[in-house]
């Protein structure tokens, strides 16, 4: 905890594209959010605090000591608060899974831009759009030009923006791992080096899950979670569930695993894992219990959505980025 | 992390074989500009010694620490670039080679792009060597005995060679004598020999040699261990269970013949006068040719390929089939000279010493010689009627004189396929080697390196590894044991360095590792909970780098980033590609 005497830092929460959770997930800290609050003065956080992007702009370069973007970079909007907020900040947070590699809005990167304006502005079954509006960046209407972000084609990760000092991975991440970094920021304690992931591990989900598991892991078949009844106790992938927890950091406290639900990987891959997806993909085709072209092809197809699965968090920040149009 | 590396890159003329295609001047002067890169020079031929001089000169006078050469294929030419570098006192793995005459000059008809793909190949290797580690060879000891597993020609052979050198040998065989289808065969083509004759004195030689230890009715299940060193445990007839240990192993498992009762045309099984090559084998070795009516055949047809060289059965060409059949031709008429002999063939496939003559022989023995469609249309074999006077008839369109006819016979020799053995499977698993679509064993290289396999230490030799003749089977057996001697002689052997390594801080214990290993090289640390390698088994083949989620496993000199750099300084724009 800060000391009376101590300075308090100055700390912003941005969120760009993002669903909200990782905002509430600051909230979650509960009753530490008095610590938190004794230690920093929150200057700026659009879903708790009415403060204007103006007065970040005029705070002076570097006035902030840590923010916590969190969302991925999807529109106009988004780039130049990520700018902005690198511009005035000391130590820039890619908090979350969104800024860190993508996250789920990253999946629309399976899309173009039309694509997506398509099914959202024409296809959908609730859609009436006889005029066939799109949104636009700019209007005119008689009083003036109205404005709208610009939508891009890619979504990006923070760090494909701007320069990022430290990745807090998670959708969103563990509140406990928040406060000890943050702790750690405002006791002065020695940081990580720049560009390091905070408030995970370095191995991965199956260090810490108290599942059974062997080196038989050969399926016939895969299945979704309701297609089978979980024994509770048996490594997921043995069961032929496909799981994520080899191919991601360990640090959430195997909360899904915990609760009988399979690793969906946001909390990232584990250091020097470029492609979360593609390792994932190897080490499944490992585990097809087939030789026969045709059956192995078979077993392939019993994975649904193999793209949302493999890269549900990881898509615009891996190798793969994005579907080529 | 981003130390300043010195690299030295050198681009090969190979006289005008590269700089003809490629403007190996210009390459050098653009690779010249990247990061790192303190000397760049171009010369007519880099594994010539002034070239290798030129490097070793360089490496001292400019302190590099790192050597990429441009020049042909690592294949050719990697190994005398490592003993340069080595012989200037650099690591032999601080070396990277460029392909840009097998991938560049020899396929590419326009300077120009060939120039801006040799500038990105180069660039790539550039790129790649920032990342590289030094790597120290290690040596292990050589057990001198050796396993061979099989007791026919191939295995009596490479027993035989090793036993007399002094060497000790393991001779397993799985049935109950040594000598295997040699064993059944009467007169060999194309001189006639005795098979008795040349197999007979071999097996008494090995029975006699105290140095080889001959175990019958016995199979192999498993082995362990890795080459100098491996050992494994059988259980021969007698129940007993016995625990060999050997440095080196020889496979000589052999071939079966192919089943011709799948082949509905020959009625095989159905038609008692339809017998295998093998069956009239036997009859030949007892010295009397009977239908099994107890008479002479009047008419004996011989069809050949059964079973080979169709897409429905097998594809390829037994090779010994044509050989077999023109011999038993030849027997044929020696024994009855009034009978009527018919060889239906595809082809006659008579080469090899000796074969084409002793074909032209036979052809002017009064022996009928009809072609068929070996791909579309085979020969169909029905049961003759009373009037016809023989006992079956053979029906076909003759492809040289485009007739359609029928073949009388009393005797139908099928000349059947030779496949691999039932078993063929577990002893490749058992042993560690890889086995083709047809089931046949893979040696190391088709050409340079015949009977090696890519596990060290264990040779594949004879029909085990395709059908294949006497000769081609003992020069075979004889070559796997000249190499093994060879090892044994130096009595160490260098094992592979560019293994896999697990980093037991990133391993979750995940065990996808385990099991995809080819050469059981990997195996799980209960008390640990991590994944461990044994370097001596491992190959680096980087299977279990590509498998493991974690990225814990790294495949020394295959790393995931040498290979992303490699694959970035392909797509880089850092230097200028454009033709100049």
């Amino acid at each position: 905890m800060a000391k009376e005497e101590k300075p308090k830092i100055k700390m912003a929460v941005y969120w760009g594209a993002a669903c909200g959770g990782c905002c509430v997930s600051v909230l979650d800290v509960h009753e530490k959010l008095f610590d938190v609050v004794a230690a920093a003065d929150l200057v700026f956080w659009p879903i708790a605090l009415d403060i204007k992007y103006k007065d970040v702009e005029a705070m002076p370069d570097g006035d902030i000591d840590l923010t916590l973007y969190n969302g991925a970079v999807r529109n106009s909007e988004n780039e130049r608060l990520a700018k902005l907020l690198r511009q005035k900040s000391k130590i820039l947070v890619a908090y979350g899974s969104c800024a860190h590699m993508g996250g789920i809005p990253g999946l629309a990167n399976f899309s173009t831009r039309e694509e997506l304006f398509e099914r959202i502005y024409d296809t959908t079954e609730s859609t009436e759009n006889p005029d066939n509006i799109r949104p636009q960046p700019e209007y005119k209407v008689p009083e003036g030009v109205l404005e709208l972000p610009e939508f891009y084609n890619d979504v990006r990760t923070l760090n494909q923006v701007v320069d990022v000092d430290y990745y807090l991975p998670g959708c969103p991440p563990q509140t406990e791992r928040l406060v000890e970094v943050f702790m750690a920021i405002v006791t002065g304690a020695e940081l990580p080096s720049k560009g390091s992931v905070v408030g995970a591990l370095d191995k991965s989900q199956c260090d810490e899950c108290p599942r059974e598991k062997s080196d038989k892991k050969l399926v016939k078949r895969f299945y979704r979670p309701f297609e089978i009844e979980d024994d509770g106790k048996t490594c997921f992938l043995e069961q032929g569930v496909i799981c994520l927890g080899p191919a991601t950091r360990g640090g959430c406290g195997v909360r899904c695993i915990e609760g009988n639900a399979p690793c969906r990987g946001c909390y990232g891959p584990p250091p020097d894992v470029p492609d979360p997806g593609a390792k994932m993909m190897s080490a499944i085709a490992t585990m097809i219990d087939e030789n026969d072209p045709e059956a192995i092809e078979k077993v392939i197809d019993t994975i649904d959505d193999p793209a949302g699965t493999f890269y549900r968090f990881s898509l615009p920040g891996s190798i793969l980025r994005r579907k080529i149009t | 992390m981003e130390e300043e590396k010195r690299i030295g890159v050198y681009v090969c003329w190979c006289g005008t074989n590269i700089a003809k295609m490629v403007d190996v001047v210009d390459v050098a002067k653009e690779i010249g500009k990247l990061p790192n890169v303190v000397i760049a020079k171009d010369y007519k031929y880099m594994c010539s010694d002034p070239g290798q001089e030129l490097i070793i000169k360089d490496i001292k006078e400019h302190n590099l620490d790192r050597v990429v050469v441009s020049a042909c294929s690592p294949r050719i030419h990697e190994l005398t670039f490592r003993k340069a570098l080595q012989n200037a006192g650099l690591n032999p793995y601080m070396f990277e080679m460029a392909n840009i005459r097998e991938q560049v000059s020899w396929v590419h008809t326009d300077r120009g792009e060939a120039t801006r793909k040799a500038k990105s190949l180069v660039a790539a290797a550039v790129n790649r060597i920032t990342w590289h580690e030094s790597l120290d060879k290690r040596t292990v000891d050589i057990n001198p005995a050796t396993m061979i597993i099989g007791g026919g020609i191939a295995g009596i052979s490479a027993a035989l060679e090793i036993g007399n050198s002094g060497r000790k040998i393991f001779l397993i065989e799985k049935e109950n004598k040594l000598g295997g289808h040699l064993a059944g065969v009467d007169l060999t083509f194309p001189y006639m020999y005795s098979a008795d004759q040349i197999l007979k004195p071999l097996i008494k030689q090995v029975t006699n040699n105290p140095n080889i230890e001959v175990f019958l009715n016995t199979q192999i299940d498993e082995v362990f261990g890795y080459v100098g060193n491996f050992e494994t445990k059988i259980t021969p007839g007698d129940g007993k269970e016995v625990e060999l240990k050997f440095g080196n192993v020889i496979v000589a498992s052999g071939l079966k013949p192919y089943d011709p009762g799948g082949i509905e045309n020959y009625g095989y099984g159905k038609l008692p006068n339809v017998i295998t090559s093998l069956e009239f084998e036997q009859m030949l070795k007892k010295g009397k040719i009977v239908t099994k009516e107890g008479a002479e055949p009047k008419n004996v047809a011989i069809i050949h390929c059964v079973g080979s060289r169709n897409k429905d059965y097998h594809e390829y060409c037994s090779r010994i089939c044509c050989m077999t059949a023109l011999k038993f031709s030849n027997q044929l008429r020696s024994a009855l000279p009034d009978t009527n002999i018919f060889e239906c063939y595809a082809d006659i496939r008579s080469f090899g010493k000796g074969c084409e003559e002793f074909y032209a022989q036979t052809s002017r023995k009064d022996i009928m010689f009809l072609m068929f469609d070996q791909k579309n249309d085979l020969p169909r074999i029905r049961k003759a009627e009373t009037m016809d006077e023989c006992d079956m008839l053979i029906e076909f369109n003759e492809l040289l004189s485009g007739e359609d006819i029928e073949v009388p016979a009393d005797m139908v020799v099928l000349m059947v396929a030779l496949e691999a053995q039932e078993n063929a499977r577990d002893i490749a698993h058992a042993v560690g080697v890889s086995m083709c679509g047809n089931e046949f064993y893979i040696e190391r290289h088709p050409k340079l390196d015949p009977v090696a396999t890519t596990t060290d230490g264990v040779y594949v030799v004879g029909g085990c590894q395709s059908p294949k003749d006497i000769p081609d089977s003992i020069s075979q057996a004889r070559a796997a044991a000249a190499r093994i001697l060879a090892t044994i002689n130096i009595g160490q052997v260098e094992v592979e360095v560019t293994t896999a390594v697990v980093n037991e801080d990133i391993c979750c214990g995940c065990q996808t590792c385990v099991n995809v290993c080819p050469y059981t090289a990997i195996s799980f640390d209960e008390e640990k909970g991590v994944s461990v390698v044994n370097e001596v088994l491992c190959k680096g083949c980087g299977t279990c780098g590509s498998t493991c989620p974690t990225g814990a496993i790294r495949s020394r000199h295959f790393t995931d980033k040498q290979i992303l750099s490699q694959i970035e300084g392909l797509m880089s724009t850092s230097i200028e590609l454009q033709e100049v």
